[in-house]
């Protein structure tokens, strides 16, 4: 393990926040909101079966996610991760908590208020796509316009412009059985696009798709992503993928949150060997900057090598690193922090697989 | 989409709307029916023939309904009425309906008017009661129930007739349905049948089987007369089978008909005078079929001229045609006012 | 192994007690012979047919005065009728002195012709008016016409109710809760047994026909159209509510259309189902074709009853093909492209007009109006179907009569004695006993009440009549449709053979294959008992067959590959495999049977059909026939409870 721990961000101002999840919990079950607050709302999730006939899908979560951010929800299956996507649009009633969304609380809206949100301000995109059969391309991405009252003209205009922007170009006029799963999962995209929401929700979307396409998909993610700079919420079992999407990473078990942080943040300081297991098969190469690996100069070492940005990949970094023979300065906002040579990065990439628990 | 299939089925719709409204200009083939095209009675109904062109058609005769029930010489009743009704002009229903309350309750509902023959004795009295239904007299046929066997039994035991002996015999009538008692086949399920009560006032030996239609009972009477089987069952005049396959009668000892008391253990069936029935709402119209069916009245030999040409193979229609073309003056009687 | 051997085990315990049941009944039968059997004279009646006899004569009385019928039963009436009336005078009842209605015989058929195309596509057109032009060719054009209007009319008003309730169901289970015991009964719920107390609301007539057609399709419509919402891809429903859609958006703009293609399913079956029962309206003066197919039951003339049967039959197959290629149709939601549109709107104008110009000719051409009588071959047909059967009657008369008394003497005697002539309180025990043994506590329970009611309507001897005649038909076909259904499992071969027999078999009205039956079995007990069988077998074949095929193969390879012959696959593997769908079919099958054996009271069977009959027709006999119509329904409550207990499952699938 590296030695630099880094604390995790936990802590921005609510305010600035487009989401704000607060002690969140579901609890599935008779006499589900009695468990909440109750002692036995620590029992394990085994424990809390057998006392009350209970499950706690999800407990206590909390997190904020930026404008503009891509905020994953890592877990396996039954972690409690597609519930909490869920209960963040109300499609599941929480037990207990609060979201707000850009301060105004999701969970005491009324129907119309929640209605109006659903058709305006957020989005979901599912796992097996949820496109309505009966419906061509492009009157499914007009349907969230079509439901709040925009005339034809106006939504066809909108939904036209959506197709292009996700690749659609030319299918407004196919049916969802017309088309390739990865194709169907664009008209999901696109349909989600379509309201211009302040946030996306993304349940494993690309789960359902084969490796190949689901990388364009994950490109085509960050594409849209980079062009729009909408906040996205985005749940997802597979690591890589969360650690190649996510600005920041929530790592779900058994209903709770275990860890919450960066991938370098992740992968430099996992908060438990539950999280640690997870990481283990990631490079950390791929995931980690200079940061982590940048030390004082050594006696007798040459001080005059070429400078790198803090924030680079080690991975990116390293043909600088090799190429430069000497070690290379490693530059935080025009501060000298540390060097770093290739001796670093090859025990950092060595330490991958023969690390772990 | 749901719309476009909404769309198209409304399109459908109007489609066929159209279509109709356009083939309803003008009257067509109906109105050269009402101006009595020959071409277009003859072909369209069988029944108005003859009667059809001496006739005026009158059109205040109405829409009527006459009961058809299942056995031969009823459908010769029926047939001859339904035929001599349409040479008045009468539009003519006939629907078929099981003997007795069914019926009654049709006519209360309107949608019978005449039983031509009824055997019920007075069943129907509830039903005059409330007004629905007239008794309109006898049809002038006479009917007689009976159990009867195969003429060759009662020439081979000569006493069987005698109800007494029934019991004597009863092995001779033993089968799989009826186990260890002699097999007495009851009428269909809408006729009038006491077999239960004569079998118990004469503490017979037999068990009812009960039959489903009266074509059960000729073809029973007709196998055991051919096959020299044994058979008793239930049967009826008037009936031209009797005439073709003969049959003997079981005596059974006579009941008492003046005292409805002593009559409640009948012991055999009564001679009924067969009566005709009939809505109030058609014998308060004034309708010359109201006329027709209150003089209706015909004899059993009448009716089984008919019967006997409907069984050898002519339809109803033409057998009722037969009769009234070669008895003019009897209908003549009936439609005159 | 060893819990297969436990399970083994257990049941070859519950099987001997059942056994040994059986046995000490037939002993203690025996012995008993004769006692309290509680045979009652059909002409008598007891104190509560009295009572219903007295009820029956009082509504009857109150019907012009009592606030119920001037203000509830009444009007509904006169719209029934005047809705059905409006249908028949387009199609089959001439007005006045008209000789056609509003369209005629060509007109007609065109008109179906166009519905057809425009709904599917011109094969099936082409072969519902070919099937209309043969309902004309056996002389029962009117006829058919009456049906098809009855059945059109009585399948609108039954979607009227049925298609909103059902959606109302399938959004709402509080809805489908209180729904679902009404929906059991009517599966149950013999056919002939409401005819008799609906005439007695809604009089003999057409609006009393469509009413009791309506109650036996509207369960139908419910069903499937509730299962039809409750088993949609979740994913799109949840993409609409996450999409802010209201619940009437969701509803008409999600879940209706993707429901569409199983809802047009059960607007199929409900069509089915009324068909089948217009045909036995009839017996409460529906028109149509149950008319003819009645009288040659009455009067027992097989050539007439089978030409009128085989007119329901195409009609049948005319109803049931065009809208399955309907429904076809709504099986994908992709619409055809813009050219085979074009195409599509060219044909449909070419058939609008070719539909006009028919229904032109036939209110204004004789030969169009009015089917023409030289192509008329029914007589034809009647009188050589007359003579097949006369020629079967007589020359394999040691088949079928000695079949029937094989059947009769061997078993259904000694089966009768031991229910009818043995001590009531014997045979309810026993049955009792029974439905603890399969079904527990509560199936014995419920079979106990029920018998012990039956006792108390007086009715007990028919009834334990009708159970012998029920018990043996359904072991025959359950035999029968086990052998059959194994094959048609086993073999694609087998079932493309056979699958247009068993098509046919369901579409068939009970009422129609009565005659041909009872010309050949006679007025017996057997001949109830043969169209029972002729009436369940299709459904046990089939459920039989699925059954069979649902074994996994990999099951079937297993033993292939471990040497077994082909007997030992079907004995050892694909039966005990199957051994749900062989209750299920047992199940169906006595359900089925119980139907049939009812209408049997018109071929000399007794029991209760009879007396239903006999109820009908003789006032003093209506409260007996009243109460054979509730035994009838506790009989079959109490045999579907221990059946439904045998095949181990609760509720009724909803497809099913």
């Amino acid at each position: 393990m590296t030695a630099s721990v880094i604390e995790p961000t936990l802590t921005v101002p609510q305010a600035a926040s487009a989401i704000s999840v607060r002690s969140l919990w579901k609890v599935f079950g008779p006499n589900a909101d009695r468990i909440v607050g109750s002692p036995e709302a620590d029992l394990s999730r085994a424990a809390l079966l057998e006392s009350t006939g209970c499950v706690a899908a999800v407990r206590d979560v909390s997190f904020d996610v930026l404008p503009g951010e891509v905020f994953v929800v890592m877990g396996l299956s039954g972690s409690g991760k597609s519930t909490l996507v869920r209960c963040l649009t109300r499609l599941i009633e929480p037990t207990a908590g609060s979201v707000l969304l850009n301060g105004e609380d999701v969970l005491t809206a009324s129907p119309a208020r929640l209605r109006e949100l659903r058709r305006t301000a957020f989005s979901m995109v599912f796992q097996h796509f949820g496109l309505l059969p009966h419906r061509k391309v492009i009157d499914n991405i007009a349907y969230s316009l079509e439901i709040n009252g925009v005339k034809k003209d106006a939504r066809y205009a909108r939904a036209n412009e959506v197709i292009e922007l996700v690749g659609l170009h030319g299918y407004a006029n196919h049916y969802p059985e017309q088309l390739s799963g990865g194709m169907q999962q664009r008209v999901g995209l696109a349909r989600a696009l379509a309201v211009d929401p302040q946030v996306m929700f993304l349940d494993e979307p690309f789960s359902a798709l084969d490796p190949l396409i689901r990388r364009d998909m994950q490109a085509e993610v960050i594409r849209l992503h980079h062009d729009l700079g909408k906040t996205m919420v985005f749940i997802t079992h597979d690591l890589s993928e969360a650690m190649k999407l996510g600005d920041r990473i929530a790592i779900m078990r058994d209903g709770a949150v275990v860890q919450m942080g960066t991938p370098e943040e992740l992968v430099a300081s996992p908060a438990d060997d539950y999280v640690a297991d997870f990481i283990r098969d990631i490079p950390k190469s791929h995931v980690l900057t200079v940061r982590a690996i940048a030390r004082p100069l050594q006696p007798g070492e040459d001080s005059t090598g070429p400078e790198i940005d803090v924030t680079t990949i080690v991975r990116d970094a390293t043909p600088v690193i090799i190429g430069a023979r000497r070690p290379v300065k490693v530059i935080e906002n025009g501060v000298l922090v540390g060097f770093v040579t290739s001796d670093d990065v090859l025990r950092l990439i060595g330490s991958d697989g023969v690390d772990g628990p | 989409m749901k719309k476009l299939a909404m769309r198209q089925v409304g399109i459908v719709s109007v489609f066929a709307a159209v279509g109709l409204m356009v083939a309803a200009c003008g009257g067509g083939v109906n109105s050269a029916a009402s101006s009595a095209a020959p071409a277009a009675t003859a072909a369209a109904s069988a029944a108005a023939s003859a009667a059809a062109s001496e006739a005026a058609p009158a059109a205040d005769c109405g829409d009527w309904g006459v009961a058809m029930h299942a056995w031969v010489g009823y459908t010769a009743s029926a047939q001859v009425l339904t035929n001599v009704a349409k040479s008045l002009g009468c539009n003519i229903t006939q629907t078929t309906l099981d003997e007795g309350g069914v019926t009654y309750d049709a006519m209360e509902a309107g949608s019978v008017d005449v039983i031509i023959e009824d055997w019920g004795g007075g069943r129907w009295q509830e039903w005059v009661d409330r007004g629905a239904i007239q008794d309109v007299g006898s049809n002038g046929n006479i009917g007689l129930i009976g159990m009867f066997v195969p003429q060759w039994m009662a020439d081979k035991y000569p006493d069987i007739t005698d109800s007494a002996n029934l019991n004597k015999y009863s092995d001779l009538f033993k089968t799989s349905e009826s186990g260890d008692k002699g097999a007495w086949y009851e009428g269909p399920p809408g006729y009038t049948t006491i077999g239960e009560k004569i079998i118990a006032a004469n503490k017979l030996n037999y068990k009812i089987i009960s039959t489903g239609s009266e074509a059960a009972l000729i073809e029973l009477f007709t196998a055991a007369s051919k096959n020299n089987t044994a058979a008793l069952g239930y049967f009826y005049e008037p009936q031209n089978f009797l005439a073709k396959v003969p049959l003997a009668r079981i005596n059974f000892p006579a009941n008492d008909w003046t005292d409805a008391e002593k009559a409640s253990g009948l012991t055999d069936y009564p001679k009924t005078d067969l009566q005709k029935l009939a809505t109030a709402k058609l014998m308060e119209s004034g309708s010359p079929f109201a006329t027709l069916v209150k003089n209706f009245s015909w004899t059993n030999a009448d009716q089984n001229a008919v019967a006997l040409d409907i069984e050898s193979g002519m339809t109803p229609e033409e057998a009722a045609q037969k009769w009234i073309d070669a008895n003019p003056d009897k209908v003549a009687a009936w439609t005159a006012g | 192994m060893t819990t297969v051997a436990t399970v083994k085990g257990t049941l070859r315990k519950r099987s001997v007690r059942i056994g040994l049941v059986v046995l000490a009944w037939i002993v203690l039968a025996f012995v008993l012979r004769g006692l309290n059997t509680l045979v009652l004279p059909t002409s008598e009646n007891t104190p509560f047919t009295s009572v219903l006899r007295q009820a029956a004569a009082s509504i009857r009385g109150n019907r012009t005065q009592s606030g119920a019928f001037i203000y509830f039963f009444n009007p509904i009436r006169a719209f029934v009728e005047s809705f059905i009336e409006v249908i028949r005078a387009v199609i089959s009842l001439p007005a006045g002195n008209n000789i056609i209605p509003l369209v005629g015989w060509l007109g007609v058929v065109a008109i179906i012709g166009f519905i057809v195309y425009a709904t599917s596509n011109w094969r099936t057109s082409l072969l519902a008016m070919g099937l209309m032009f043969l309902c004309g060719v056996l002389g029962m054009w009117t006829f058919t016409m009456d049906t098809l209007a009855m059945t059109l009319g009585a399948v609108i008003l039954s979607l009227a109710v049925g298609l909103p309730l059902g959606v109302w169901a399938g959004l709402s289970d509080r809805v489908l809760a209180v729904l679902r015991p009404g929906l059991d009964l009517a599966q149950i719920l013999p056919t002939l047994v409401y005819l008799a107390p609906l005439a007695l609301f809604f009089l003999i007539g057409t609006a009393a026909a469509t009413i009791a057609t309506m109650i036996y399709s509207i369960p139908i419509a419910i069903r499937i159209t509730s299962h039809a919402i409750r088993s949609l891809n979740a994913g799109p429903v949840e993409a609409g509510v996450s999409m802010g859609s209201t619940r009437w958006q969701l509803l008409t703009k999600v879940q209706l259309p993707m429901a569409k293609h199983t809802i047009a399913l059960g607007v199929n079956q409900t069509m089915m189902a009324a068909l089948s029962f217009v045909v036995i309206a009839a017996l409460i003066g529906a028109p149509g074709l149950g008319k003819p197919v009645v009288a040659a039951l009455i009067i027992r003339d097989v050539g007439d009853g089978v030409v009128a049967g085989l007119a329901v039959v195409f009609l049948a197959i005319m109803l049931d093909r065009a809208t399955t290629a309907a429904v076809a149709r709504t099986g994908t939601f992709v619409h055809e492209s813009g050219r085979a549109r074009t195409r599509r709107r060219i044909g449909l104008g070419a058939a609008f007009v070719a539909m006009v110009v028919a229904i032109v000719l036939s209110r204004y051409e004789l030969w169009a109006a009015v089917f023409p009588p030289n192509l008329v071959m029914g007589d034809t047909i009647a009188s050589a179907t007359s003579a097949a059967s006369e020629w079967i009657t007589t020359n394999l008369y040691f088949l079928t009569t000695g079949f029937r008394e094989f059947v009769t003497v061997g078993f259904l005697n000694p089966l009768e004695t031991m229910l009818a002539d043995a001590p009531w309180y014997l045979t309810i025990i026993m049955i009792s006993l029974i439905g603890a043994l399969i079904g527990g506590r509560k199936a014995a329970i419920t079979s106990f009440v029920l018998l012990a009611l039956i006792v108390l309507t007086g009715l007990w001897n028919d009834t334990m009549v009708t159970l012998a005649q029920v018990l043996i038909a359904t072991v025959i076909v359950m035999l029968v449709g086990v052998a059959v259904g194994v094959l048609v499992g086993r073999s694609r071969r087998v079932e493309r053979w056979m699958k247009p027999i068993l098509d046919a078999g369901q579409t068939l009205p009970a009422f129609v294959y009565l005659v041909p039956v009872l010309a050949l079995f006679g007025p017996t007990r057997f001949a109830a008992i043969a169209c029972g069988f002729f009436y369940a077998a299709p459904i046990v074949v089939r459920v039989v067959a699925d059954g069979v095929r649902d074994v996994p193969s990999s099951m079937v390879e297993a033993a292939t590959a471990a040497g077994s012959t082909k007997a030992q696959i079907i004995t050892k593997v694909q039966l005990p495999a199957s051994k749900r769908s062989l209750m299920l079919g047992a199940n169906q099958g006595l359900i089925f049977v119980l139907a049939v054996v009812v209408i049997g009271g018109f071929v000399g069977a007794g029991g209760l059909g009879y007396l239903v009959i006999v109820g009908q027709s003789k006032p003093e006999l209506q409260g007996k026939g009243l109460a054979a119509g509730l035994a009838i329904l506790f009989l079959g409550v109490v045999l579907d409870r221990i059946a439904q207990a045998g095949a181990g499952r609760r509720g009724r699938g909803d497809a099913a």
